[in-house]
This record gives C-alpha cells, structure tokens and sequence, in this order.
C-alpha cells in the first residue's frame, strides 16, 4: 500500500513539474482549447477540426516511417486507403460496429505495410519513393476498373458514429492517444535503433542491427497508424471511393509534416491544422487558393528546413522569458 | 589459445581488377596481427569480406571454427567479429551516448550486458575510449580523433571477441596515435583478438609483433614488423622497383 501510494505521489509531482514547464504548459493549453471547440457550438467548425485531428495521425505516422526510420514513402495512401475500405466494407455489409471494424481494417493496414515493405526493402532513396508510389497507383486503378466494394463510385451512406460532438471527442481521444504512442516509440530504444538505421544503415549493420527486420517493424508501425487514419476518415465522411489512393493523399502526408517538421511526431498536429483550415478559409478564392498555398509552402521550406513548429515554439518561449524578467 | 580466424584461398575480382588474389593466413586468438601494404593493395577490401560486406568470389572464412563465409554483416558481429571503418561513420543525429548504445542494443550486446544493463554499458564504453565528458553531444561537431574513438566505441558495443580495425590511425595526429595505441593496448590485454591494417609502418611497428604484408591482392610477407619491413619484396611494393632507388 505504501509502496503504491508513494508512485502515485511521484507521478503527480512529474506531472506538476512538465504541466509547468514551458512545453508542458503549451501541451495543456492547445489540449484545453481542442477540447473546448466542440462547446463553442459552431458544427462547421468542429467538423474541419476533425479532419484536422485525423489527418494528423496520417501524417504523424508518415513522419514515424521517413523522419525516423529515413524509409521515404511516397505511397502512403495505399495503408490510408486499403484501411479505410476494408472499415466501410464490413461496417456497410457485414453490419459490425465502427469500433471494430476500425480495428480490421487497421490490421489490413498492417498487412499491406508487409506487402508493401518487404519487396520496396531494398530500394533506397528515390527508387524507394518510387516502389511505394507504384504500390499505391495499383490499388487506385485497381479499385477504380474492379467491379467490386462498389467500383468506381466506392461505398457510402454508412452510419453516422455519433452526433458532431461524440465524434469530436472519439477523435481527438484518437489523435492523442496516437500521438502519445507514436512519440514513445521513437523516444524508445527501438526509436534509437530506427534513428541509426536512417543516419547510416552500413553503419547499423555493422553494429550487428539486422536492418531488414527494423525496416519492416517500422513500415508496420507507420502502416498501422495510417490504417487507424484511414479509418476514422471514411467513419467521418461516411464514404469512401477510389480517391483515397490517389498520389494526392500521399502527398497531403508529406506536406503536413514537412510544414510541421519532419522527425518531431508533434509537428504534424502544426501542419495539419494550418493546412486544413488554411485550404478551408481559402476555399472561396477558388483556384488563387492553390497558388496562396503553393507560396506559402515554398516560403516555409525556404526559410526554415525544420518545419514551422520548433521555431515558432523557440520564438514563443524567448518573448515567454522576456515577459518574466529573465 | 588457437586459432580464431582462418582464411583460405580468397579471391575478389571487381570487373577486370582482382582486388584479393588467393589469399591464405591465420589468426591466433589472442594476438594483435597487423597488416600492411601500399594504398589500393586490398587490404580494405580484405576486410570487407572477412566483415561481410563483400562476398568473395571463391575462398573461404572461418570465424571460431564456423564457416561465416557469405553470411551477412550483422550476423557476423553477433558472432562476436566487429569491424571499424577507415571512413569514420557514425549516426549524425544521435548523442555518443546513443550512438554506443546501438550497438549494445544488438543481439549480442544485449546477451552480455542485460535490457537493463545497455546504459550502463554504453557509458563504461564510453568513459573507456575517453569521450564520457562528450556524452550528449551529436558526432557532427567532433574532431576527427574522437570520430576515430567513437568508431571504435562503437565496436566495443557489440562485445567484440574480434576486432578488424581499418587504418585506426589515419588522419589523427601524433598524440591521438598514441591515445588509440593505448586504448588498442588495453582490449588485448583484456583477451580482445586485434586484426589492423595500417599502410604506414611506424605506428604498427610498437604495437604489433607479427605482420603480414600485401601487395596488388596478394599476401607477399609475414613475420615480426622489422624483418618484413626490411623485405626486399614489401620495399619495392612500396617503393617501387628500380636499381638506383633505395
């Protein structure tokens, strides 16, 4: 009893301790304001913000594949796609609750990450962004010419989860959950491991790390949360078509944690937001929103390699300590 | 005692060039053996095949008795023969501290060291090669003689009962030889088999008491430094051959 008592102390004296400092105190606010969106009553709102959370553990899990483990793939929407019909599949035919049928199309993610994996392993670089782009262009055209899960037009009219409100809070409890899991494992000696195979891989071999096995536990991984995105967007828009494989998705991935910044996990939650609700707020301006955003794209990578996120944050803290006298 | 490596008939062709020409030579466990010879005489690329990263054309390696012959290099190093490189490599983006720990982190590094026991470890490795002050920094911003340190640390972490070391002195200066001369020193007095190539003599000479010499793939000498590096035939691979010369 004592014992556990005094673990419970500790864990909260850990807790007061990052909620005060600076990026623990940032963490809270952002979480407090997330959770307040949904109280502010307006639907329109909380719907982007929902497509906002979900496209961040696509892009976070993208981030965990090419940031972490250096496997650049330009084919992730093959695990967002293949999860996400697989979800609508059996909630639409064979009845099954949303919450499983999360979990199986997110192990159909899982299984193509091997599929994907194992014959891209030894492509590196370019040829490696390659290999995935094709995998993901087979499925497209392959859904798209079958006749089967609904052919070109896909599979739509599924069940809602829930009123806006339910669902705001499902997928925030997703996005942060994954986020915490995500960032665990890269801070994990398994991250370590994955962190030396991008650095060097002849150098991981020769450190005895069997690399193949590495390479496959984290196109699995990635694969996995890109699978639980994928599902949770076909639950949130109801539908799901041939689109979902398209290049495009793939692309969104890596836009959003370029702008966040690549090998933080975190800043896909920046990139995805601004990306959401700037191609939302753009939206009236018709095509000169593609060109803001082009620009705008263009002039984060010019002027900071590292995403928007830890300078931004680098900035906030130095005005932080100014504001306190230091 | 006995033999820990066994080396018959290796041969690597690149193309037209054979690199590594019917080469045969022993091991004994425990001995630090040097290797020596004039720049693109093979020797790297007979370490890339003892090492794995090369398979040979013909000829085999026999590692502890067992053929490792084609095997792949981490498989090699979880035997127990680790290998630094003559371009040093490391992890850019992890701390010293974590770029021991990959290796410590190996199936063969967690078999003598524990789960729980890899921080440890990689901190002793550390402290041992003389970088522990320098723990949290990333490689990029150190000097080529910690790099050359580090390279080794690195080995070390797999728990090496072999150890192939590529040029270890290349690039450092006069006191950082001698700090790796010393480090080198102290594995074997610790039972670690030392196998290192150098292509200038003197820093091997102090260190080890029996060379072999290659010249153009093939081995062309063997015996204690001084009497091979008097060797007319291992003077004219350097040298060159001519009568008016040396």
């Amino acid at each position: 009893m004592m014992k556990l008592q005094f673990d419970w102390r500790s864990r909260l004296s850990r807790f007061r301790v990052w909620a005060l400092s600076f990026r623990g105190g940032i963490t809270l606010l952002c979480l407090v304001g997330l959770l307040l969106v949904p109280l502010t009553g307006r639907e329109y709102l909380a719907r982007i913000v929902i497509t906002a959370m979900i496209l961040t553990i696509f892009a976070a899990s993208w981030d965990l594949l090419a940031g972490f483990a250096g496997q650049v793939s330009f084919g992730h929407a093959a695990f967002f796609g293949i999860s996400g019909y697989v979800t609508a599949a059996f909630v639409k035919f064979v009845g099954a609750p949303w919450f499983l049928a999360i979990f199986i199309g997110t192990g159909w993610a899982v299984v193509f990450s091997l599929l994907i994996g194992i014959p891209c392993l030894r492509l590196k670089g370019p040829y490696l962004a390659l290999g995935t782009l094709a995998f993901a262009l087979i499925l497209y055209n392959l859904f798209l010419t079958g006749t089967w899960l609904g052919g070109t037009e896909g599979i739509s009219a599924l069940p809602n989860i829930g009123s806006v409100f339910v669902e705001f809070y499902i997928m925030a409890a997703f996005m942060v959950a994954s986020l915490i899991i995500m960032r665990a494992i890269v801070d994990s000696r398994l991250g370590t491991i994955l962190k030396a195979i991008r650095d060097d891989e002849v150098g991981a071999d020769a450190a005895g790390i069997n690399t193949t096995v590495y390479k496959l536990v984290a196109f699995m991984v990635s694969g996995l949360f890109a699978g639980i995105s994928g599902a949770l967007f076909v639950l949130d828009i109801t539908a799901v078509n041939p689109a979902v494989y398209q290049p495009l998705y793939s692309f969104y991935a890596i836009i959003m944690a370029s702008i966040g910044g690549i090998a933080t996990i975190y800043g896909s939650i920046v990139g995805s937001f601004l990306f959401t609700l700037l191609s939302e707020f753009l939206r009236p301006l018709a095509a000169a929103s593609l060109l803001i955003f082009a620009t705008l794209l263009i002039l984060i990578i010019r002027f900071s390699e590292e995403g928007v996120m830890n300078p931004f944050l680098e900035h906030v803290r130095d005005l932080w300590d100014k504001i306190r006298g230091r | 005692m006995g033999l820990i490596l066994e080396v018959k008939n290796l041969t690597k062709k690149f193309g037209g060039l054979t690199a590594v020409n019917d080469v045969n030579f022993e091991v004994h466990r425990g001995e630090i053996l040097g290797l020596i010879g004039p720049n693109g005489a093979g020797k790297t690329t007979l370490f890339q095949l003892i090492s794995g990263f090369e398979k040979p054309n013909s000829g085999s390696v026999r590692f502890n008795g067992v053929d490792i012959t084609g095997k792949r290099p981490y498989q090699i190093v979880n035997l127990g023969l680790a290998r630094t490189f003559q371009l040093v490599r490391s992890f850019r983006f992890l701390s010293l501290l974590d770029n021991i720990s990959v290796a410590c982190l190996s199936p063969r590094g967690r078999e003598a060291f524990g789960e729980v026991g890899i921080d440890a470890a990689a901190s002793s490795i550390l402290a041992s090669v003389g970088l522990v002050d320098k723990a949290r920094l990333p490689p990029v911003i150190l000097p080529h003689g910690d790099l050359r340190k580090l390279e080794i640390g690195k080995a070390l972490g797999t728990n090496p009962e072999f150890l192939l070391l590529d040029e270890p002195f290349s690039g450092l200066a006069h006191e950082e030889s001698a700090g790796i001369t010393r480090l080198i020193e102290q594995l074997h007095e610790e039972g670690v088999t030392v196998f290192m190539t150098g292509h200038v003599l003197r820093e091997l000479m102090t260190l080890v008491p029996r060379v072999i010499a290659m010249h153009q793939g093939r081995l062309i000498a063997e015996g204690p430094p001084k009497e091979v590096a008097s060797n007319k035939i291992v003077l004219e691979a350097y040298l060159g051959r001519g009568e008016g010369f040396a």
